[in-house]
């Protein structure tokens, strides 16, 4: 037991130092306010929570919620079957299938957003093969639009959502498919009834993961949105900068991190009463 | 879920984005080490290279993206640097803080031969804390294939022709400041008046942006995505060389000028090196050669002789010089910051 809390206090020492420190610096700060050159004056006020309530910023983060929550549905919509198709895979051919969708991420997302753009841009890859091929006369703008946030979110989040569903469907045991099929269930009953339920946990840790890291991101928007419509990692983003506003943006960010957490709690709620649901079928076998 | 784990940390691995990278502290070198910060490819390489044989000395170069970057970490304290290099309104807040040293003159002998008009400019009339490195100024730039009409005003932006073409900075200051201008008011207005004026017409001119882009827009011209918008001098001339189609102008009603400039910061520990350093890269040909790599246009005087002919007939820069006379310095607006940045915010929220 002694040689047990030895061994942890290295991690302990580092969150404290890097995570639980900084924190509560960043809460500290959200509670002051700031000179016009952007020094922080520590002065307990919440004017900077009250200045969250202006429609203005509601609406950014209104808007965020709406991105983040069509960002997530995208992510199913394409993850599933991606994690449903490497996971029938031949055992041997799983890990290459699951290093395939990992690589991106060896390459840094900025460099990977501006590869979109020159895809998509109107003398880039996509454009250029449309008017080749005479399907379009003038090239088509894909780039600085919504549609365009949202390709760029979904495609930096995907991997997040594709392998938890991997290994919720690894371990989903294939018989009760066949069982299903022997009573006559049809694959899409089947899918329906069983396959889905059972990797529903896994959907719901992609849905958590792609959902936070969307309402946190400011890159996309920039880069691909031509920065017309901001998300609220922009406006954190502009308040630490050109606003030199910390203690508003610090504010933001609190909240930011609250919805999130909630959102968090929400999900266990929801998976420990799955759960509770599963132990009664077990029971009944 | 283990395996899961081990995904998700291998992935968070490659998320981590790179920053910049800290002073590095050279073990085997007893030479001086100049420590300067400024924006990336500032300079050129070769010309640091000759200045660290001639001086003996080392030159660590650290990069920053934007004033508020320098500004926070200068505020900050602990990184030792000797020489950065802020924008004018910088300048200001930065004397005003009393975070910058005064020259020793005598160790830049060059600064003489620096333009006249850039010598003393209002955000440091003495000219004893800054001097002016890399300036440009702000215009409109259009594509003559798509764009007929010569534009002449800011007003000309307002043309719902242009939608889906324009393209802006992604600049809070140079955007409203472009607005204000347009209504023949300062750049630097405080009078809430004025500045929700200039913000109701930005707001009639959103829904014809195209993007808000400081970083890559000179690719948005080049690539023809951009066919007419807003554009310092020096990416002009950058986007010229890229594309012919191009053309650039100052409106007559005025604009936004800017300096980055060489400045030293209290406490700096190799001051007089950061001096020789302003001196070298002020030297006639060693600037003629460093603003050709740059693509600015040369502040010192007695450089021409050195200069090649194509850099002098760049017809971008040229009109840049031309229209010096019509820009003012943005200075800091201190207490109307928060304003102009709601206004800023509702722009680009484009709702």
């Amino acid at each position: 037991m002694k040689n047990g809390k030895l061994m942890v206090a290295p991690t302990v020492l580092w969150l404290s130092f890097f995570f639980v420190i900084p924190l509560l610096i960043v809460v500290a700060v959200s509670f002051a306010s700031r000179t016009p050159y952007g020094q922080v004056i520590f002065d307990f006020t919440l004017n900077n929570y009250q200045r969250f309530f202006e429609p203005l910023y509601l609406s950014i983060f209104a808007y965020t919620l709406g991105v983040a929550l069509l960002t997530t549905v995208f992510t199913i919509i394409l993850g599933y079957p991606l994690a449903y198709f490497i996971a029938q895979l031949p055992k041997k051919w799983q890990q290459p299938g699951l290093i395939l969708v990992m690589i991106p991420f060896w390459i840094n997302f900025l460099i990977r957003s501006y590869a979109w753009v020159i895809i998509l841009r109107t003398r880039g890859l996509a454009n250029t093969f449309l008017l080749e091929m005479g399907w379009i006369d003038l090239p088509m703008q894909f780039l600085y639009n919504e549609t365009a946030v949202i390709i760029g979110m979904v495609y930096a989040l995907l991997p997040f959502m594709v392998l938890p569903i991997y290994v919720s469907l690894e371990q989903f045991d294939r018989r009760l498919l066949e069982a299903a099929s022997d009573l006559g269930a049809s694959p899409f009953t089947a899918f329906r009834k069983i396959t889905l339920p059972l990797t529903l946990p896994g959907i719901a840790a992609g849905t958590i993961l792609v959902f936070i890291s969307s309402l946190g991101m400011f890159v996309v928007p920039d880069v691909m949105g031509g920065a017309k419509s901001a998300l609220v990692g922009n406006l954190i983003q502009n308040q630490f900068l050109a606003a030199r506003d910390w203690p508003f943006g610090s504010a933001l960010s609190i909240i930011l991190a609250i919805m999130a957490l909630v959102l968090i709690v929400l999900y266990y709620k929801a998976l420990s009463a799955q759960k509770g649901g599963k132990a009664d079928a077990k029971d009944l076998a | 879920m283990k395996k899961l784990l081990a995904l998700l940390l291998t992935l968070a691995a490659f998320t981590i984005l790179g920053c910049g990278s800290e002073e590095q502290t050279a073990v085997n070198d007893d030479r001086q080490v100049l420590n300067l910060y400024s924006w990336a490819d500032h300079f050129d390489p070769v010309l640091v290279e000759k200045f660290e044989k001639q001086y003996n000395c080392r030159v660590n170069y650290d990069t920053f993206g934007n004033n508020e970057e320098l500004f926070a970490k200068i505020q900050a304290g602990g990184a030792q640097y000797d020489l950065i290099l802020p924008s004018d309104y910088m300048v200001a807040t930065m004397l005003k803080l009393d975070m910058l040293e005064e020259f020793n003159l005598d160790n830049i002998p060059n600064a003489k031969n620096l333009t006249p008009d850039l010598r003393y400019p209002s955000y440091d009339p003495t000219g004893q804390h800054s001097l002016v490195y890399t300036w440009g100024i702000t215009g409109i730039i259009y594509n003559t294939k798509y764009i007929k009409e010569k534009p002449q005003h800011w007003a000309d932006l307002w043309n719902e022709k242009y939608e889906g073409r324009l393209v802006l900075m992604n600049d809070c200051r140079e955007v409203m400041g472009m607005a204000l201008k347009k209504n023949g008011y300062s750049n630097n207005s405080t009078n809430p008046e004025e500045v929700k004026k200039a913000f109701m017409d930005l707001k009639q001119l959103s829904p014809l942006v195209l993007a808000y882009d400081t970083d890559t827009i000179k690719q948005k011209f080049i690539a023809d995505e951009g066919w007419i918008g807003t554009i310092w001098s020096g990416d002009a001339s950058f986007v010229y060389k890229e594309n012919k189609d191009i053309a650039f102008i100052i409106p007559e009603e005025g604009t936004v000028i800017w300096a980055d400039t060489f400045a030293i910061p209290k406490g700096a520990k190799h001051k007089e090196l950061a001096e020789k350093f302003i001196n070298f890269f002020y030297g006639d040909d060693v600037s003629a050669r460093n603003y050709e790599y740059v693509g600015y246009s040369n502040p010192i005087t007695t450089a021409r002789p050195y200069q090649s002919q194509e850099f002098l007939n760049d017809p971008m820069l040229k009109i840049g010089e031309e229209g010096k006379g019509r820009g003012e310095w943005l200075t800091d607006i201190g207490a109307a910051l928060p304003m102009y940045d709601r206004y800023w915010t509702e722009i680009k929220t484009g709702r």
